[in-house]
């Protein structure tokens, strides 16, 4: 047997190119980002001909993989669940549309979150948006799945929703790809027909194409009903407690119910929405309570129209917020028993949980890499500008310049444009002047930053945007954005030129690197904003990520050390946050984690006593 | 190679983003993989890997869930002394936990480690894989040293060929980490 582990999201990716897929887009997004490049892995494994590839938004994304299903081709769209709320345009107006070629739609939801900003639950998206959802639980089960979200969708001409959770998207499982190749490649069906009572439809066809989406939920749903991707397992007798679980949460139940000893009736549900009702009545007249069990938020519950007998979030035994790890299901399960009067083993000795948790550990923050020059973006902005200061940011590694407080706000992609613009109008109605220095990073910008520039420049807000320009998406594991050098063949676009045609007067170019040219620019692109004639200034912050492309460094390589006067009053600790730059165990003096260092230089300035100093190159080679 | 059915370990690595984490759980989960066993493991990314705390688990048997409950692992592998303390929870009573540090664990928990049956081995990984030439090294160390032991139920003869596998750039760099990780094991006093 020739296996080899998959992470969830390479499971993903296999089960669309098994499966024939032919466009697949995506946006990077923590817990999704694995599945694109597994798919473009795969097709040139196995042959495959696919084209892929990373849109500069989950809308643009969502629109180009919906136009090759139009164009009959199976197509798909990956992104993180907060990725979908930008691309739900689309996707509502796609549920009445419809689809030709095989449609599948896998945005990956992040209960805890580990990565995200919100714990939502696209399932229930997909329930708004009148889509059908499909829940697998482990990475083999979402491999299977992607077959049938392919079949489902071309039956019925609809979108398909997969979602997986974190805890799969990042799950290691051992899969067999010589020995089950998959179905051959689904046959194109041809070339984009025009039919403008779909494609184009006005809202007269509309009302009719709701009328036939309604009418495919119940038939959805009926085909759910008697779907292997729901299963009753278990005692067959009547019981007092029954479980119904869907995604990553039935894997967990499984574990709780066998180290509680326990046999249980369980629901496993794989398509959430539509929910098939018939089967979780007959589940539901078979026990006399049931958990029920799901993740981030209350799907499967909310569709029950009689929540009586129901232990899940809605009555409060489940957590309303975060993760539905082993301990929170081993508990529900557990406190469900004894609400029912059965006898339940001892949780395990808690003894050495208690030791633990009476000796304090100092958490363990993730932090900016050594050498990276976001950390110089912000050290000059704090200097430059100093606290008081107002510093809308964004979403990227960047959003760590919250430790170095040059982050005041951090709401959703494109925000850190639009806040600034936002507080620039507050300021002017409250009458105060403290200076507004927005960052965002280059990805972050070409995905949603455009149209508030151009909002905030034609209605004359004023504030200083610096563009962390590293030349990719680090934060997610460095995939080339519009303005990097991806393919030899892909047209780059210019970032300064774009904000210049957004209408900004003031657009420079510089390296965080060079800290008084940099420090001087931002005096001069304050004073823009100050100025009678002035308006929003752009500063183009550009130095490539030191883990993508640390050439720039290693060119000119800048060792430091520091010298026996320091005193360790942890100032370049605190203000410049390095994790190269360490306290003493008894504090007395900060030194350099030569394990961590990248010779950078960076520090030199971080010391206001001149403590840092480089290492001369004697004492290099000494 | 037959190596009999998988022996049902439930294990954590713990460390700082940065160390290796990740590598170490593929290397355990191929090398079970390749002995048959089933597997299913559970990695940390995004954010947490920015130099935070790092957790993975590995589970060695048909487990459905990817997730180690606290206080139902078999052995801890901690490549960091704080990060070891923060993953002892999820040790079961008589389980063990292999550490870098160069001194021991806090001395606050001997009781409830003597109590719990819970067996520790401290390696000073870090100045070992210093002198292997690169502190990038710990993970595999480590791993060596649980192997050595006895307490992770792979054979070194099947680590290391997995090893080939996963880091054919660095593969003699690996192998001596692990030689050394396995030697340590065996040369230190039997564990209590």
């Amino acid at each position: 047997m020739s296996e080899r582990i998959f992470l969830g999201n390479e499971a993903i990716g296999l089960g669309l190119v098994e499966c024939g897929v032919r466009v697949a887009t995506a946006y990077p997004g923590t817990p999704s980002s694995e599945i694109l490049s597994a798919v473009a892995t795969f097709a040139k494994q196995l042959g495959r001909p696919v084209y892929t590839e990373w849109s500069t938004n989950e809308k643009v994304a969502f629109e180009v993989a919906l136009a090759a299903s139009w164009s009959g081709l199976r197509s798909a769209v990956a992104m993180k669940q907060v990725g979908l709320n930008v691309a739900s345009d689309p996707l509502f107006s796609a549920a009445y549309t419809g689809v030709r070629g095989g449609f599948v739609v896998i945005p990956a939801d992040d209960p805890g979150p580990h990565s995200s900003q919100t714990e939502q639950d696209s399932r229930l998206l997909g329930l708004c948006a009148k889509v059908p959802v499909l829940d697998p639980s482990t990475p083999d089960e979402a491999r299977q799945m992607i077959g049938v979200a392919f079949d489902l969708s071309e039956r019925f001409h609809t979108p398909v929703l997969v979602r997986p959770t974190t805890r799969l998207c990042h799950a290691l499982q051992g899969l067999a790809v010589e020995e089950r190749p998959g179905p051959p490649p689904a046959k194109d069906l041809g070339r984009f027909r025009k039919d403008p009572t779909h494609w184009a439809a006005t809202p007269r066809y509309r009302y009719r194409l709701h009328v036939e989406l309604e009418q495919k939920l119940a038939e959805i749903e009926g085909a759910f009903e008697i779907s292997s991707l729901n299963q009753r397992l278990g005692p067959a007798a009547r019981a007092p407690l029954g479980v119904i679980a869907s995604g990553v949460a039935y894997a967990a139940v499984i574990e709780a119910l066998a180290d509680l000893g326990v046999d249980l009736p369980i629901l496993k549900i794989g398509t959430p929405f539509p929910l098939p009702r018939r089967l979780v009545a007959e589940f539901l007249e078979s026990v006399e309570r049931a958990v029920v069990l799901e993740e981030p938020d209350a799907c499967v519950e909310r569709q029950l129209t009689d929540r009586t007998r129901i232990f899940g979030r809605l009555d409060g035994t489940v957590p309303v917020a975060g993760e539905l790890g082993p301990e929170v299901v081993y508990a529900v399960v557990r406190h469900a028993l004894e609400v029912l009067g059965r006898r339940v083993p001892e949780a395990p000795s808690s003894a050495l949980q208690q030791a633990v948790a009476a000796i304090p550990l100092p958490p363990r923050s993730p932090r900016l890499c050594p050498g990276c020059s976001h950390r110089s973006a912000f050290f000059a902005l704090k200097r430059e500008f100093g606290p008081q200061a107002l510093y809308p940011s964004d979403i990227g590694c960047y959003t760590l310049g919250l430790n170095l407080r040059a982050v005041d706000t951090v709401l959703d992609m494109g925000a850190g444009v639009t806040i600034a613009d936002g507080l620039s109008k507050a300021s002017r109605i409250t009458g105060e002047s403290r200076p507004i220095i927005a960052t965002i990073g280059d990805s972050t910008f070409l995905h949603a930053g455009l149209s508030p520039l151009i909002n905030a420049v034609h209605t004359g807000s004023r504030f200083v945007l610096i563009i962390l320009d590293n030349h990719t998406t680090a934060m997610t594991g460095f995939q080339p954005t519009a303005a990097s050098a991806s393919a030899p063949t892909a047209k780059r676009v210019s970032i300064p030129d774009l904000a210049r045609a957004c209408g900004v007067d003031f657009v420079e170019v510089a390296s965080p690197y060079d800290h008084e040219s940099f420090r001087q620019l931002l005096r001069r692109a304050h004073d823009h904003t100050k100025a009678p004639e002035g308006g929003v200034a752009v500063i183009v912050a550009d130095w490539p990520c030191v883990l993508d492309d640390p050439s720039p460094l290693q060119a000119h390589p800048i060792p430091v050390e520091i010298t026996q006067e320091c005193d360790g009053c942890r100032y370049c600790v605190e203000a410049f946050e390095c994790p190269a730059l360490v306290l003493s165990p008894d504090g007395s003096r900060v030194d350099v984690d030569l394990s961590l260092c990248v010779n950078c230089g960076q520090c030199i300035d971080a010391c206001y006593k001149g403590f840092i100093v480089p290492r001369l190159p004697a004492e290099v080679s000494a | 190679m037959n190596a009999g059915p998988a022996p049902g370990t439930q294990l954590v690595i713990a460390g700082l983003g940065g160390q290796g984490v990740v590598f170490a759980t593929r290397l355990v989960a191929q090398a079970a993989i390749s002995l048959g066993w089933p597997v299913i493991a559970a990695e940390t990314h995004g954010m947490s890997q920015r130099g935070g705390s790092v957790l993975s688990h590995v589970k060695l048997g048909p487990y459905p869930s990817s997730m180690v409950r606290r206080g139902c692992a078999h052995l801890l592998l901690a490549l960091d002394p704080g990060e070891a303390m923060r993953a002892l929870p999820f040790l079961a009573p008589g389980g063990g936990c292999v550490v870098n540090t160069e001194s021991s664990l806090d001395e606050r928990l001997e009781p409830v480690l003597r109590e719990t049956g819970i067996r520790v081995h401290t390696q000073a990984a870090t100045s070992l894989a210093l002198a292997l030439g690169s502190a990038s090294l710990v993970n595999t160390i480590i791993v060596g040293c649980a192997a050595g032991l006895g307490w992770l139920p792979i054979p070194v003869e099947t680590i290391q060929a997995v090893l080939d596998e996963l880091a054919p750039a660095r593969r003699e760099a690996n192998l001596a980490a692990l030689r050394a990780g396995v030697e340590a094991a065996r040369l230190a006093a039997p564990v209590t």
